[in-house]
């Protein structure tokens, strides 16, 4: 018996679909998804000593008050280089004459030697141990076998006696710390970029962490943002103004096309042509005709309808910045909702069309009980459409507002990022759109149900 | 009273002319059968009639009413359409209840008449469900009973059976004669099909090229063709056609190949015009005696082709120069190349002239 043969061709088409979703899809949500909801910088770390490599003590979350018990320098990393709020200590490597006249070379830090010749490079190549300065102080400088304090000791200097400097070492600054955490007291160790010391060089607060954790604190900023409000009412506002007006002009639109009139497909391509255009474009001509030397005006001053050229696009005059920005896109969008109820229209059968005239419906009837329930899907479809771009609004109300007067929520993402510099809470308003987006996306799929799809 | 009166009707797209001039009246009641091949404006004028295509000329009435201008609602008309038109989006029951809900029927008359008219085709189970997943003979009930529930007087059928397979057809063509003649409204009848126009109608008018042909009972169209066309088209097999020359040697004869016919005796007076000129003999295939022996009166023709169809025996044969169908009896026992002769009833010959391809009438 012979095998049924397995068609091979849909598996090909896999790994081209995987990658588009990896890499179209997936990455960049999975990655604005973690921007909202993940604060790279929560949690940082504590150590048993000021070692990268030693033991954890605890975690601090990120504001957390605390004491600052002691530092340490450390060989920095080569790969810390570029670290911001990096604190360091330089230490030298000397070698010169002890108190007690023998040669002795080791580390000591920068701070106890002044440098009185350096290379052309700016390497110092010989200096002087400096006085110290203080009642009770050790007139001597310790020469250390390590560049840290903890190691052993080699010799001591006398001030003002002449070194060598052979190798200079650049030390990162660690804290020891201690501070409460979740009601239980955390000492340990951390590099001093992460550490904000206040003024009496005593207490501080944890500055950041290298540790991630899970956070609504990004929702929770963008909630309280004093743009939120704002932008979600402008937002939904625009909504209910364009998109009830665009499927009313839209239907219009496709069954004057529809009716087959002579001029017909010249309807089509005047209708069409806004689709050309860009959004910023639409929103700068709106913006010359609403200014006040703009179209508008020229037009009601030529009817004798205001006596003198009035401002439509300033801070006291928000209702007219609205209706602009309604008008504009209108004028933008229509045409797309247009074509895809000419789309739908074009599938409904002549004969269905006859049939109902032939039954006594009216042209009204026959938009009422035939022609919008046939079109159902299609509506659905431009809705959908619709609703999602109208919830990305953005470069119309800029060009007609700037984007202070009249926000609206894709504008709050742009000034978080750019204004701001704040990727997560722009990301928190993306995903607040996206999110807003796929509700009204279900509910209109099952608000606007088709009869078969009801009885299946 | 809805007497269809169609009076000079011309419909034209652009420069081709769909219906020309047709001229038909339509008794009270009465079914009739516009039959023709495609393209030849039998749906035109049968939209003309409805309003979905108004005429460009002429005048029709319904009633007394001259309807030729008003839109398809005001008419008064209810329709069946080839593809059924049925409305996707509602139940077998809104479908059938839309005109009497356009026309604002009290709903319970509604439900009545929605329930009798699905009674009438059988679909009492399927009013609940929408037409999607419903087959085309399901959907063909559904659409007539949406133009009977109209209880209009006058009722138009665009092929209603086209779409429906062979079997179903048949079965469909005798219950919606049984149903028509029950609810007796005024009827045309749209079909290519010339076996349903010969089994239903009560008359039928045969079109060609936007040119009413004949209108008249089945039998006669179907036995006096008016002309060449009509006999070809109307029957199966169609109607045979040879050429014949006429000779007045004395007697009137006619000339096929070498046999020489002695037409009616009601004829001759016509064909005498033909003397020496040819004319078309037009005979039907089961109108012929087929011998196995010679006759003094019987051609002689070989047979090309045996058909056994069951109820007949169909045998091609060549006369002259033409090739004709001849049936006959099923026991009748020839094979090809077997030499018959054949007899002609001159009573059952209609003679074409064959210029105007018109039949000549005495």
């Amino acid at each position: 018996m012979q095998k049924k043969k397995r068609n091979l061709a849909p598996y090909w088409l896999i790994l081209p679909s995987l990658l588009y979703l990896a890499l179209f899809f997936a990455y960049p949500m999975a990655r604005g998804l973690a921007l909202s909801v993940w604060d790279d910088e929560a949690v940082l770390p504590l150590r048993t000593e000021a070692d990268l490599a030693s033991a954890e003590v605890g975690r601090m979350h990120q504001g957390t008050q605390v004491e600052i018990l002691g530092q340490q320098g450390n060989l920095l990393a080569d790969t810390l280089g570029d670290e911001t709020n990096l604190l360091t200590e330089l230490w030298f490597n000397v070698s010169g004459q002890d108190v007690d006249g023998a040669e002795v070379s080791g580390w000591v830090p920068e701070t106890r030697i002044r440098v009185r010749e350096e290379a052309d490079d700016g390497t110092p190549l010989q200096g002087t141990v400096r006085r110290r300065l203080g009642s009770n102080a050790d007139p001597l400088t310790t020469v250390f076998a390590e560049p840290n304090e903890n190691s052993a000791e080699m010799g001591k200097l006398e001030a003002s006696a002449e070194v060598q400097i052979t190798a200079v070492a650049t030390l990162e600054v660690w804290y020891q710390v201690r501070g409460e955490e979740a009601g239980q007291t955390i000492e340990g160790w951390a590099p001093s970029r992460f550490i904000q010391v206040f003024g009496d060089e005593v207490n501080g607060r944890i500055d950041r962490g290298t540790a991630g954790e899970f956070t609504w604190g990004f929702f929770e900023r963008m909630f309280n943002d004093r743009f939120f409000g704002p932008a979600v009412r402008t937002t939904l506002l625009l909504m209910v103004l364009i998109i009830p007006t665009q499927f009313v002009l839209a239907i219009i639109m496709a069954l004057v096309i529809q009716a087959r009139l002579k001029f017909n497909s010249i309807f089509l391509y005047i209708f069409a042509i806004p689709l050309g255009v860009s959004d910023l474009a639409v929103g700068i001509l709106f913006f010359s005709i609403f200014t006040q030397n703009g179209l508008f005006n020229s037009v009601l001053q030529g009817l004798g309808l205001i006596d003198a050229a009035r401002p439509y696009l300033t801070a006291d005059t928000r209702g007219w910045i609205i209706a602009a920005i309604w008008l504009a896109e209108v004028w933008r969008a229509t045409s797309i909702v247009m074509v895809i109820v000419v789309s739908g229209l074009q599938a409904i059968s002549d004969e269905v069309l006859e049939a109902a005239e032939l039954f006594g419906a009216g042209l009204w009837q026959r938009l009422r009980y035939i022609i919008l329930p046939l079109l159902k899907p299609s509506l659905q479809v431009a809705l959908i459409l619709r609703t999602i771009l109208a919830l990305q609004v953005f470069a119309v109300v800029i060009a007609l507002s700037g984007g202070d007067v009249v926000t609206v929520l894709a504008n709050e993402t742009y000034r978080q990022y750019f204004e701001f510099r704040n990727a997560n809470v722009a990301s928190a308003y993306a995903l607040f759109i996206l999110v807003i987006s796929m509700v009204s996306a279900v509910f209109y799929l099952r608000a606007v149900r088709t009869q078969q799809e009801i009885a299946s | 009273m809805a007497e269809i009166r169609i009076e000079n009707a011309t419909k034209r797209f652009g420069d081709f002319v769909a219906v020309d001039k047709a001229n038909l009246v339509i008794a009270d009641k009465e079914f009739v059968v516009l039959l023709g091949p495609s393209g030849c404006g039998k749906t035109t004028l049968l939209r003309a009639v409805a309003g979905l295509g108004m005429a460009d000329e002429g005048r029709i009435t319904i009633g007394g009413r001259d309807v030729t201008y008003l839109p398809p609602r005001e008419r008064k008309i209810a329709m069946v359409f080839q593809s059924y038109a049925i409305f996707p989006h509602m139940k077998v029951r809104d479908n059938i209840a839309f005109g009497l809900k356009m026309a604002s029927v009290d709903p319970r008359e509604i439900d009545k008449r929605v329930n009798n008219a699905a009674g009438l085709m059988h679909i009492e189970k399927l009013l609940d469900r929408y037409p999607s997943n419903m087959s085309g003979g399901q959907r063909q009930r559904v659409a007539v009973a949406r133009a009977i529930a109209m209880q209009s007087e006058v009722l138009l059928m665009d092929e209603p059976l086209s779409n429906l397979d062979a079997l179903l057809r048949l079965e469909m063509r005798a219950e919606l004669k049984q149903l028509l003649a029950g609810i007796g409204a005024t009827t045309i009848y749209v079909t290519h099909d010339q076996i349903e126009a010969l089994s239903m109608g009560d008359r039928i008018a045969v079109m060609k090229d936007g040119l009413i042909q004949q209108v008249d009972h089945p039998t006669v169209v179907y036995d006096l063709p008016s002309n060449l066309f009509v006999g070809s088209f109307i029957g199966n097999p169609p109607m045979n056609f040879m050429r014949g020359q006429v000779q007045q040697n004395g007697a009137l004869k006619v000339k096929i190949g070498d046999f020489e016919l002695e037409p009616a005796e009601r004829m001759k007076p016509l064909l005498k015009k033909y003397d020496g000129q040819q004319v078309i003999l037009g005979i039907r295939a089961e109108n012929m005696e087929t011998l196995n022996h010679p006759v003094a009166d019987g051609v002689k023709v070989q047979v090309r082709v045996v058909e056994p169809l069951g109820s007949q025996n169909l045998l091609t044969v060549k006369i002259g120069e033409d090739i004709i169908k001849v049936s006959t009896h099923p026991t009748f026992n020839v094979a090809p190349n077997n030499d018959v002769w054949l007899r002609f009833p001159a009573d059952k010959i209609r003679w074409i002239d064959r210029d105007s391809e018109q039949v000549l009438y005495p």
